[in-house]
C-alpha cells in the first residue's frame, strides 16, 4: 500500500502574536510541520507498518519551504522518502490551487492508495485542501477521520461526525483527513532525526506537473477578528444556578 | 565562533517541546511537588522517545551524544520547572556502563527503561562529605561475601531506587585513596534501614539517613575494581557539575519568564510595575546573569566535546551556575511580592529548588577549593 502524507510546513503557533487589535502576526514565527499534520503522519505510519506500505510525504508551497531543516523535520515522523514542490509561483496560492498542485503531485508519484492530511492546516485553517484535492484527482474523499485501518482489500475508516460515530468499508483510493486528535502522534528521537538525512528527497518542479493554470483570481479585502461576544456579567448562585445557568444558554441559543 | 543550533539541536528540542507540553506541564510539576512524588511517568515517556539513551554507548542501545546537545535538552526540560529533569540518570547509567559487571549493566538499565530510579548514591555521611578522607562506613570482604556496617546521611532518591550505589572503605588499608570501593547495594538487603529526612526543597527527590547494619552480601556486589571506588565516582563528576549547571539554567529561566510576565502584568499606581525603572533594572540584571550562565554552561559543555582539558572549568561553571541561577530567583520572587511566597506559585518551588544547588553536587565553597588550587597550581 503506498500512501501519500500531504502536508503544510507552516508558521509554529508557539511563536504566533497577538496583535492589540486582535490579528495574529506570524512574522516572527519559526516554520514547522503544521500543528494538525502529524496525526496524518502518525495514522500513514501505523497503517504502512499494518500493511507493509510505504508512507511518503508531500507538501507544496513557496521556495522557502525546501530547507534541510524543513525536509529533515518531515522525514523524522515516521516518512520513507519525502516529495516536494518549491516553486515561488506559489507564494500566497489559495487552498484550490495547493489541491490542484498536490493532486498533480500524486499522479506523479503513481499507484498512491490513500491520501492523509491533517484536519486543517494551523495559519489558514479553512480546511479545504483535502476535499479540494479529492476531487481533482476525481477520489473518494472523507474528513473527520477518526481512525483507518486496512482489511478485505481496502480500508475500514472511521469518522468521528456531530450525529455519531460512522464506519465504512473503502475498496478504492481516497483521501483521507484526520481530526485533530485522532491519535496521539509519536514525537521525533534523536535516532529519527539522524536517519531523516538519510532519506530520499525528490524536488519536483511545478513546471514539470500537469498543472492548469490558475483559474479565477482570490482577492482578500478585509479581515477581522472573530467576534468576542458581550460580557452579560450575569452571576448565577443559589440552589437553582444550574437550571438558571442552562436556561440562560437556552435563551442566547449556546445550547 | 558558531552560535547556531544545528538542524538535529533545533529538531530535538522541538520534538522534547512536543513531549514537554504533553506530558510535563506545570499542574503535573506542581502535584509531583505538592505530593513529594518522582516524575515517573515523565521519565518513561522520555525513555519510549529515546530521550534517556542519548549519551548512551550504542552497544546498550544508546547514541553518542555531544555534551552540548545533552545541556541543551537538560536546560529545557527544567525550563518547564522541572527540577533534576535530565541528565542525572545518564551519570548514573555511565557509573555502571563503565565499571559495573554484565548482570549490574543489565538489572540498571532495564530499571532505567522503565522511568525508574536505579540507585542512590551513597556517598555523605554524617561525618564525611565534601572531606572523602573522613568515611567511616566500612566494607569488609571474607568468604566471597562483604560485610557493610555503617551510615549514610542526606541520600537522594533512597526512597525511589531499587539500589544504592554505595561507597565504603576498607579498614584494613591504611591509604585513604585506595581504600574506598563502589558497591550495588540492594536496598532491602537485609539490615538496611531508612529514616526519610523532612525538608523544604526538593520535593519530587527524597533524602533519607541510611543505616547499614552488618549488611552482607555476595562479592558480586562489588563495581568495578576493590579500592577504585573513589577515582571511578570522579570520573563522571565533571559531566554531573555541568549537568546541574544546566539545571540551573533552566529554573532560572523559568523563574525569570514567570517574574518578567508577572511585572508586564501586575498593576501598581496604575501602570504595569514593569514600567517602573527598579523592576526593569531587576529584569536586565537577570537577564544578564542568565546570559552569563549560558554561555558558560555552553562553553564548558563544547569543552568536553573537543576533549579539552577542563582543568578547574567544571567546577568555576557550577559555582558560577549555582549562585546566579538563585540570585535570578531571588529577584524574581522579590518582583512577585507576596504572591511569590505563597504556595503553589511555581516561583517559590523554583526558588527553593534552586537553593539546594548551591550545595548538592558540592557545595559552592568546595568549588572554590576545587577551581582556587587549580588556578593557584596553573599560575606557579
Amino acid at each position: 500500500m503506498k500512501i501519500v502524507v500531504a502536508y503544510k510546513w507552516a508558521p509554529n503557533p508557539q511563536d504566533l502574536e497577538v496583535r492589540p487589535d486582535g490579528t495574529v502576526d506570524a512574522g516572527r514565527a519559526k516554520p514547522a510541520v503544521s500543528e494538525y499534520d502529524p496525526v496524518a503522519f502518525e495514522l500513514a505510519r501505523r497503517l504502512a507498518d499494518a500493511t507493509g506500505g510505504e508512507v511518503v510525504g508531500l507538501t507544496v508551497g513557496p521556495a522557502a519551504i525546501d530547507t534541510p531543516l524543513a525536509r529533515k523535520a518531515a522525514l523524522s515522523r515516521g516518512l520513507d522518502r519525502l516529495v516536494v514542490v518549491a516553486d515561488d509561483a506559489l507564494v500566497g496560492a489559495d487552498s484550490t490551487r495547493l489541491a490542484v498542485v498536490l493532486a498533480a503531485a500524486v499522479r506523479g508519484i503513481g499507484d498512491v492508495d490513500v491520501v492523509l492530511t491533517g484536519d486543517s492546516s494551523i495559519d489558514v485553517a479553512e480546511g479545504q485542501v483535502p476535499l479540494t484535492l479529492a476531487g481533482h484527482l476525481g477520489w473518494l474523499g472523507l474528513a473527520r477521520v477518526a481512525a483507518v485501518e486496512a482489511a478485505d482489500g481496502g480500508l475500514v475508516v472511521e469518522r468521528d461526525l456531530p450525529a455519531g460515530v460512522s464506519v465504512l468499508h473503502v475498496a478504492g483510493p481516497v483521501v483521507l483527513a484526520a481530526t485533530a486528535d485522532a491519535v496521539v502522534p509519536r514525537v521525533a528521537g534523536m535516532k529519527d532525526i539522524l536517519a531523516a538525512a538519510k532519506k530520499p528527497v525528490e524536488a519536483l518542479a511545478l513546471a514539470a506537473l500537469d498543472v492548469p493554470a490558475p483559474g479565477t483570481a482570490l482577492t482578500t479585502l478585509a479581515t477581522a477578528r472573530p467576534s468576542q461576544g458581550e460580557r452579560r456579567r450575569v452571576v448565577l448562585e443559589g440552589p437553582t444556578a444550574v437550571a438558571d445557568l442552562v436556561a440562560a444558554l437556552d435563551l442566547a441559543g449556546a445550547r | 565562533m558558531d552560535f547556531g543550533l544545528t538542524d538535529e539541536q533545533e529538531l530535538l528540542l522541538s520534538s522534547l517541546d512536543e513531549l514537554l507540553e504533553r506530558e510535563c506541564p506545570e499542574s503535573y510539576v506542581a502535584d509531583l511537588d505538592l505530593h513529594h512524588q518522582p516524575p515517573t511517568s515523565f521519565r518513561k515517556a522520555m525513555h519510549e522517545a529515546g530521550f534517556m539513551s542519548l549519551g548512551f554507548p550504542e552497544e546498550y542501545g544508546g547514541m553518542p551524544t555531544d555534551a552540548v546537545t545533552l545541556v541543551l535538552l537538560a536546560e529545557r526540560v527544567c525550563r518547564q520547572g522541572l527540577n533534576n529533569g535530565f541528565g542525572l540518570e545518564l551519570l548514573q547509567a555511565m557509573d555502571i556502563l563503565e565499571f559495573g559487571s554484565t548482570e549490574q549493566k543489565d538489572e540498571i538499565l532495564g530499571l532505567l527503561s522503565n522511568g525508574e530510579v536505579p540507585f542512590a548514591l551513597g556517598f555523605t555521611e554524617p561525618g564525611a562529605g565534601s572531606d572523602n578522607s573522613a568515611m567511616a562506613t566500612t566494607a569488609v570482604h571474607h568468604d566471597g561475601m562483604v560485610t557493610f556496617k555503617g551510615t549514610k546521611t542526606l541520600i537522594t532518591n533512597a526512597l525511589q531506587s531499587k539500589y544504592l550505589l554505595l561507597m565504603a572503605r576498607n579498614p584494613e588499608v591504611e591509604d585513604k585513596r585506595h581504600a574506598i570501593s563502589m558497591y550495588l547495594v540492594p536496598m532491602d538487603a537485609p539490615g538496611l534501614t531508612t529514616n526519610q529526612l523532612d525538608k523544604i526543597l526538593w520535593h519530587i527527590s527524597d533524602s533519607c539517613e541510611i543505616f547499614l547494619d552488618d549488611v552482607t552480601l555476595p562479592e558480586s556486589c562489588l563495581v568495578g575494581v576493590k579500592g577504585n571506588g573513589f577515582k571511578q565516582l570522579m570520573r563522571n563528576f565533571e559531566f554531573e557539575r555541568l549537568v546541574i549547571s544546566a539545571t540551573c539554567l533552566g529554573l532560572a529561566q523559568c523563574a525569570f519568564d514567570d517574574a518578567a510576565s508577572y511585572a508586564a502584568q501586575r498593576v501598581q499606581f496604575g501602570r504595569p510595575i514593569g514600567d517602573f525603572q527598579l523592576i526593569q533594572l531587576k529584569l536586565t540584571d537577570m537577564a544578564i546573569k542568565l546570559e552569563n550562565i549560558r554561555n558558560f554552561v555552553y562553553r564548558t559543555a563544547w569543552l568536553l566535546d573537543q576533549d579539552l582539558p577542563l582543568r578547574s572549568q567544571g567546577a568555576l561553571c557550577k559555582r558560577y551556575a549555582a549562585m546566579a541561577a538563585f540570585e535570578v530567583a531571588d529577584e524574581a520572587m522579590q518582583i512577585f511580592g507576596g504572591v511569590g511566597v505563597t504556595v503553589g506559585t511555581r516561583v517559590s518551588r523554583l526558588w527553593r529548588d534552586l537553593r539546594g544547588h548551591r550545595f548538592g553536587g558540592g557545595t559552592d565553597e568546595i568549588m572554590v577549593h576545587i577551581a582556587g588550587r587549580q588556578i593557584v597550581k596553573d599560575h606557579a
